[in-house]
């Protein structure tokens, strides 16, 4: 093991082919089923709004990120499934009894467009900076290299994303209420999808998994986004981040953790719904997949 | 559409070499002249620039973006009056892109170009044991393979069919 881990330390990239510690293979594991579920539950969490996003142009471009995101899941799931420890369809089935985990942000309602902008500019802001951060010390080759492709679409998104935002802010009062309630809803989650403060032996962390702490992206976050959305005119709302003259600096307040676990218990406000809206998805899809195979299956005498 | 453009104060050259490094919203780095997305770029007796782009799908998301960007590098270059077309021909293959640009999709993006013998070559390990997996992957221009011998996921830059 120490062998190995100073092998990682030395920039050492894993491939499928090598021979790797368990642990390893079942952390490298567990943290791309994560992204897959997510990506998915994600995907499906903008196929909601195709038909409702105002305009052609909108439509459209909710059309591509729900097959960007449906794309990256099926990728992920590759890698994830030859990891061995699990198959596709293993990862599907727990991920629809409630006993695996997607991202916060998917937990949560999207009863307007200003929370589609939300979703879009916010939380795809601070899901390409954990991506990156991920990227950029990422030890297990496919992988990173799947994640070289989601950072530059995700980086296309943020520019649509921005568009959006900018409609709104610019827009009449009406527009400019709705990202602001938007805000209120998206603001806490946003803040929490790098997650809770990193332990300080995180084996992700150690295993080049990961390459900067959740406290430390976070922080970044807010220095960024702090100050655009409030030159854009709107108010941050709860945990209220302000310049402190002295530091040259945006202090954030004590962040609630509590909607965060309720999460990670699938117990977030919009989680049963969709789960059950995803399960409902693969379930009722299942003649398709089977007349294909059975298309695809050599003919039976 | 024609003329260097000196008569009407327009630096074609400039404006050329301008349009040609806007890069592609989706693969930073290459450029539309290197996806063999920019087709032509010509200025008419009146002054205006016009900028004709083959899309590489005509359902392709990211044809705002890429006007938007080409018309705003046209007007820093000196260009007042911009006309960008998408045009219906001729249709893009994977036979526009550029050579390097082939290799930078490869080595940076692990995306390979299917061959005109429908075969594809794995940009990871260079095998040829690849298996097509999806028609479509995250995007309409590219579908999804298996690399047996590496075990990577490889995404193809389809090939229209015939």
């Amino acid at each position: 093991m120490e062998e190995f881990e100073a092998f990682l330390d030395d920039g050492g990239m894993v491939e499928p082919v090598d021979a790797m510690p368990d642990v390893y293979r079942n952390a490298v594991f567990r943290f791309i089923e994560l992204h897959a579920n997510s990506e998915y539950m994600g995907g499906l969490c903008e196929r909601d709004w195709l038909h409702r996003a105002p305009g052609l142009g909108r439509k459209l471009g909710q059309l591509a990120k729900t097959q960007d995101e449906i794309g990256h899941a099926h990728l992920l799931y590759m890698v994830a499934a030859d990891l061995g420890v699990k198959s596709r369809e293993q990862m599907l089935d727990d991920l629809f009894a409630g006993r695996t985990r997607f991202h916060n942000v998917f937990h949560y309602a999207t009863p307007t467009w200003g929370d589609q902008v939300g979703i879009a500019f916010l939380v795809d802001a601070a899901a390409l900076a954990s991506q990156q951060a991920v990227f950029k010390d990422c030890s297990y080759g496919p992988y990173k290299r799947i994640l070289r492709r989601v950072i530059a679409e995700e980086g296309f998104h943020m520019r649509q994303g921005e568009e959006m935002l900018l409609c709104l802010a610019e827009g009449t009062r009406q527009q400019h209420d709705l990202f602001q309630e938007a805000l209120g809803r998206w603001w806490l989650p946003a803040l929490q999808l790098f997650g809770p403060p990193s332990k300080p032996d995180d084996v992700l962390l150690r295993w080049h998994i990961k390459s900067e702490r959740n406290e430390v992206l976070r922080d970044r976050y807010v220095q960024k986004f702090a100050p655009m959305l409030t030159s854009y005119g709107f108010d941050l709302p709860d945990p209220v981040a302000r310049f402190c003259a002295e530091t040259g600096r945006w202090e954030l307040d004590d962040i609630d953790w509590a909607p965060l676990l309720a999460t990670f218990e699938n117990k977030g406000p919009d989680s049963a719904r969709r789960v059950a809206t995803a399960s409902g998805a693969w379930h009722e899809t299942a003649w398709a997949r089977q007349a294909l195979d059975a298309a695809a299956a050599p003919e039976a005498a | 559409v024609t003329g260097n453009g000196t008569a009407t104060g327009v630096d074609l050259g400039a404006v050329r070499a301008a349009v040609a490094s806007v890069c592609d919203p989706e693969y930073p780095g290459l450029t539309i002249d290197d996806l063999g997305i920019l087709e032509h770029v010509g200025v008419g007796e009146d002054g205006v620039v016009a900028i004709g782009l083959v899309p590489t799908m005509l359902g392709c998301p990211a044809l705002a973006v890429i006007e938007a960007d080409v018309a705003a590098a046209a007007r820093a270059a000196g260009a007042e009056d911009v006309e960008v077309t998408f045009l219906a021909r001729p249709a893009w293959t994977p036979d526009r892109i550029r050579p390097g640009a082939r290799a930078v999709l490869a080595g940076e993006f692990t995306v390979a170009v299917r061959g005109r013998d429908g075969g594809v070559i794995c940009p990871v390990c260079g095998s040829r044991d690849v298996e097509d997996r999806s028609e479509f992957g995250a995007t309409l221009c590219r579908s999804l393979a298996w690399c047996a011998a590496c075990r990577n996921p490889v995404e193809v830059v389809r090939r229209g069919r015939r």
